[in-house]
C-alpha cells in the first residue's frame, strides 16, 4: 500500500520520507545514528532479553526521579528515549524496562519505518506505561521564511496523524507536536491550530504541542500566547549561545502550565567535526536536566551502551564540578565556530550570505576540510570580488569575528582547483 | 575514484553556475544539465541544482541527516524539472562512499514488503515517487503537478546511464541462502511465505544489533512457519579486528574471558537481543538471532560457507 502525496507535499516527501506503509515491520538490527561516545563500560543491568511477542511490562524501577509534563499532568522520568534514529525493537524495549517512559518518534523519521519499528514494540504494553509523542510536518512550510502559505492544507495533520496510528498500531499517540517551528505567526497559524484542536477532540491524541530547533524564545511564547498548547519540544544545550535567552523563556512557558521537553541536548555529540573531539554526553545531558523547568529530555540513542548511560543520568542527574567544566568548549575551536545564530543575517549591505561564508570558513580552518568549504563557498553564487565595493564592514558578528576578513579569505577557495582540495 | 572526484569537481562548479534555488530559470531542453543530471526531452530544470555537503545535510532534511552521515554520505545535489505540461519531477542524488553504504541507507528506508523495479541495483515505486540505487548514489525521484504515469521511469533510466556505477546487490548477500531445505512441510504448499524474506535486509555500518562494537553487518529475515528470525554477517577489518568482536561480545554475554580461537562457534546470552548464535572465522562474524528454530542450523552452516568462499 502506498501513501498518497500530494503535490504540495513533494519537497517534504524528498526530505523527510513517507515513501510506502509497509503492510508489516520487521524486527531490525541495523541502526543508523550518530556514534556518541560512551564513558563509561556498560553494565546492562536495565534490560533483559525480551521475545518480540507481546509481553507484560515489568514493575518500573524505583528512584528513578520524574517530573509532571506541565498541564498534561504526565509523570514521566527526567530522562526519555529520542526514537530518531532507532530501528531495533530490543532497544526500545530495553529503554522502556529501563524506566524510561516517553518515547518520541515522528511522521517523516525513517520514511515511517521509525514508528512502524514502535509499532512491533508498543501494541502489547500496558497502554498507560508509556508516553507516545509524535510530530507532524506540514509540508507547504516555507524552510527560508518558516511561515505557512495560504494554501496550507490542515487536513493534512489528520491526514498524517491516521497513517501514523496504523504504523503504531494503537488507537492514540499521547502528545502530537506541529513540527519544526520558528516563527510566532506560524506556532499560531490558525487553520492548523483548528486541525490540532480537531485532533484532539477526536480522541486521536490526547495533547498538543509544537516544536522548535531555531528561534526558541520566540516559539515558545508564542506557544503561551496561543493558550492551546500542552507542550513545547524546543533545542536546549549548553553550547547555545543563546541558550540563557531559552532557559528564561523554557521558564515563562512552564510558568504558564506549558510541559517542556528539551531536545538537542547532545550539542552535536562531538566539539569537533573531524570527531576526535567527544562531547562529555553525560555532563550535557545532566546540565539540560538541572534546569527544573525541562520536564524531560530526549536524548536519541542507537546502541545499549548509549542507553545505559542515558540511565545512568537518569538515576544519578547531578551535575559534578568537574562535569561542569567539561562543558567548557576548547578553545582552538570556539574560536572559529560559527553557530549560525544568523545575528549577522541582513547587515551586508551587498547582501552577501554572511552566516553561510562564516561556516566555510569553519568548515576551511576549524576542521580542515577545505574541499566541503569550497563545495559551500560554490554554491553561494557570489558576487567575482565580494567586499571590495566597501571600504569597512558594518556587519557585526555576535562572536565578534572579523567578518571582512574571513569573507575575503574563503572566497579565494573559488580559484583552487578541486584535486587540490581532497 | 579519480572519476567520482571529476563528477564532483565538475558537479560543483555545476552548482555554482546555477542560480539560487527559488530563481527560475529555463536550460534548453536538450542541455546536459551538469555531470549528474541528465537531460530529459522536453523538461527543462526550474530550481538547483543545489548542493549540500555533510556539514549542511541537515539544512536539508533535518535531523534525518544523521542517518545518512552513518552510512558515509558525502555528497546531496537536488534539481526540480519542469515541462511545459506542468509536471513537475524533483531528483535527489545522495552520493555515499561506496555502494555497499549508498545501498546500506536505501535497506534503511525502504519499506518492507515494497514491490521491486529493475532500475540500478535495485528500486521500488509508489504513484508518485521513485527510489533506486546505482553505485554509490541513492537516487529518490518524486512527481508532482500534472500527472504522467511513465515520467518517473523515464527519468530514472537516464539518471542511471547518467551516474553509472555498478548495479549489482552487495556481494555478501549472495551469501545467504535461499531456504529450500528448511521447511519440508510446507514444501507442497503453494502459498507458503517460508524461507528468505524478499527485499528485507538491512545493513548497519555501526552499532550493528545495537551494539557499539560490531560494525558493517547485515541482517536478513527469514520465515519458518511461525518463526520469523534473522541470520546475519558482520565484516571486520581483518582477522585480528573480527576477533576482538567477538571477544567483546562474549564478554556482553558475560562468558568466561579466554582467547578466542580464529575460527569457532559460540551460543551467547545476550542481555538485550536473546539467545544468539555466533560462529566466526577469518574476518567474518555470522549466525542467527531472535529466537530461530533448530531447523534453522543448515542455514546458518550455509551462509558460512559462502562467506568464507567469497574471501577465496
Amino acid at each position: 500500500m502506498s501513501e498518497q502525496k500530494t503535490a504540495l507535499e513533494r519537497r517534504d516527501f524528498l526530505k523527510l520520507g513517507g515513501v510506502g506503509l509497509a503492510a508489516s515491520a520487521l524486527s531490525a538490527c541495523a541502526t543508523a545514528a550518530p556514534e556518541r561516545k560512551t564513558s563509561t563500560t556498560p553494565t546492562p543491568q536495565a534490560a533483559q532479553a525480551r521475545p518480540p511477542s507481546p509481553t507484560p511490562e515489568p514493575a518500573k524501577p524505583a528512584g528513578v526521579p520524574r517530573r509532571v509534563l506541565g498541564r498534561t499532568g504526565l509523570e514521566v522520568p527526567i530522562v526519555s528515549m529520542g526514537v530518531m534514529n532507532a530501528d531495533n525493537p530490543n532497544l526500545v524495549r530495553a529503554a522502556l524496562d529501563g524506566g524510561m517512559v516517553l518515547l518520541d518518534t515522528a511522521h517523516g523519521y525513517q520514511d515511517g519505518r521509525n514508528e512502524e519499528m514502535l509499532g512491533t514494540v508498543l501494541p502489547g504494553r500496558k497502554r498507560d506505561s508509556f508516553v507516545l509523542c509524535t510530530k507532524v510536518f506540514v509540508s507547504t512550510l516555507d524552510r527560508k521564511t518558516g511561515q505557512f502559505p495560504k494554501d496550507t492544507r490542515p487536513e493534512e495533520i489528520g491526514e498524517k496523524l491516521d497513517l501514523s496510528l496504523k504504523r503504531l498500531g494503537l488507537d492514540h499517540v499521547d502528545v502530537l507536536y506541529l513540527h519544526c517551528q520558528s516563527l510566532r505567526e506560524s506556532v499560531l497559524f490558525e487553520p492548523l491550530l483548528k486541525a490540532l484542536e480537531q485532533a484532539k477532540a477526536s480522541g486521536k491524541t490526547r495533547f498538543i504541542g509544537v516544536s522548535t530547533h531555531k528561534n526558541e524564545p520566540e516559539v515558545l511564547r508564542a506557544a503561551v500566547e496561543a493558550k492551546l498548547y500542552d507542550v513545547v519540544l524546543t533545542s536546549y544545550n549548553f553550547r547555545q549561545d543563546h541558550h540563557l535567552e531559552v532557559q528564561k523563556a523554557i521558564a515563562e512557558a512552564a510558568q504558564a502550565g506549558l510541559g517542556i521537553v528539551a531536545m538537542k541536548t547532545q550539542a552535536g555529540v562531538y566539539w569537533d567535526k573531524d570527531k576526535q573531539s567527544p562531547i562529555n554526553m553525560k555532563a550535557a545531558l545532566k546540565w539540560a536536566v538541572r534546569d527544573p523547568n525541562v520536564h524531560t529530555a530526549i536524548p536519541g540513542f542507537v546502541s545499549f551502551d548509549q542507553l545505559e548511560e542515558d540511565l545512568q543520568v537518569l538515576r544519578d542527574p547531578a551535575l559534578s564540578r568537574e562535569e561542569e567544566q567539561s562543558l567548557v568548549e576548547p578553545a582552538k575551536v570556539a574560536g572559529l565556530y560559527c553557530q549560525g545564530c544568523e545575528t549577522c543575517m541582513g547587515q551586508c549591505p551587498a547582501g552577501l550570505p554572511i552566516p553561510d561564508l562564516m561556516r566555510s570558513y569553519m568548515y576551511s580552518h576549524a576542521y580542515r576540510n577545505r574541499a566541503e568549504a569550497q563545495s559551500l563557498v560554490l554554491a553561494l553564487d557570489l558576487p567575482a570580488a565580494p567586499c571590495d565595493d566597501c571600504e569597512t564592514c558594518p556587519v557585526v558578528c555576535a562572536k565578534h569575528f572579523d567578518v571582512r576578513a574571513r569573507v575575503r579569505d574563503i572566497v579565494r577557495l573559488r580559484q583552487v582547483p578541486r584535486e587540490f582540495l581532497i | 575514484m579519480r572519476v567520482l572526484l571529476a563528477l564532483s569537481a565538475a558537479l560543483s562548479l555545476a552548482s555554482a553556475q546555477a542560480p539560487a534555488p527559488e530563481a527560475k530559470h529555463a536550460a534548453a531542453p536538450e542541455q546536459v544539465v551538469s555531470a549528474w543530471f541528465p537531460a530529459v526531452p522536453g523538461f527543462r530544470v526550474v530550481e538547483g541544482p543545489t548542493a549540500y555537503a555533510p556539514a549542511n545535510l541537515f539544512e536539508y532534511i533535518d535531523g534525518g541527516a544523521d542517518a545518512f552521515l552513518q552510512f558515509d554520505f558525502e555528497e546531496l545535489q537536488t534539481a526540480t524539472y519542469l515541462n511545459a505540461k506542468k509536471v513537475e519531477v524533483t531528483v535527489d542524488i545522495y552520493r555515499h562512499k561506496d555502494p555497499e553504504r549508498a545501498y546500506g541507507i536505501y535497506t534503511q528506508e525502504r519499506p518492507t514488503g515494497s514491490t521491486g523495479i529493475a532500475v540500478g541495483a535495485d528500486g521500488y515505486a509508489g504513484q508518485d515517487h521513485l527510489e533506486f540505487v546505482t553505485g554509490p548514489f541513492y537516487v529518490k525521484l518524486v512527481q508532482a503537478g500534472a500527472k504522467d504515469d511513465f515520467v518517473l521511469r523515464r527519468f530514472a533510466d537516464k539518471l542511471v546511464d547518467k551516474l553509472g556505477g555498478k548495479r549489482n546487490l552487495p556481494a555478501v548477500l549472495a551469501a545467504f541462502p535461499q531456504d529450500d531445505q528448511g521447511n519440508q512441510g510446507n514444501k507442497d504448499d503453494k502459498d507458503n511465505k517460508d524461507g528468505k524474506v524478499p527485499r528485507a535486509e538491512k545493513f548497519a555500518v555501526h552499532n550493528f544489533l545495537g551494539h557499539a562494537f560490531l560494525h558493517d553487518g547485515v541482517a536478513v529475515p527469514y520465515q519458518q512457519g511461525n518463526a520469523r528470525f534473522r541470520l546475519f554477517a558482520v565484516r571486520g577489518r581483518d582477522d585480528t579486528d573480527a576477533r576482538r568482536m567477538v571477544e567483546r561480545y562474549r564478554a556482553v554475554a558475560k562468558q568466561p574471558a579466554s582467547p578466542v580461537a580464529p575460527s569457532g562457534n559460540a551460543t551467547l546470552n545476550d542481555p538485550y537481543n536473546g539467545e544468539v548464535w555466533l560462529r566466526w572465522s577469518g574476518r567474518w562474524l555470522w549466525g542467527a538471532v531472535d529466537r530461530p528454530p533448530s531447523s534453522a542450523k543448515t542455514l546458518v552452516e550455509r551462509l558460512g560457507q559462502a562467506l568464507q568462499s567469497s574471501d577465496q
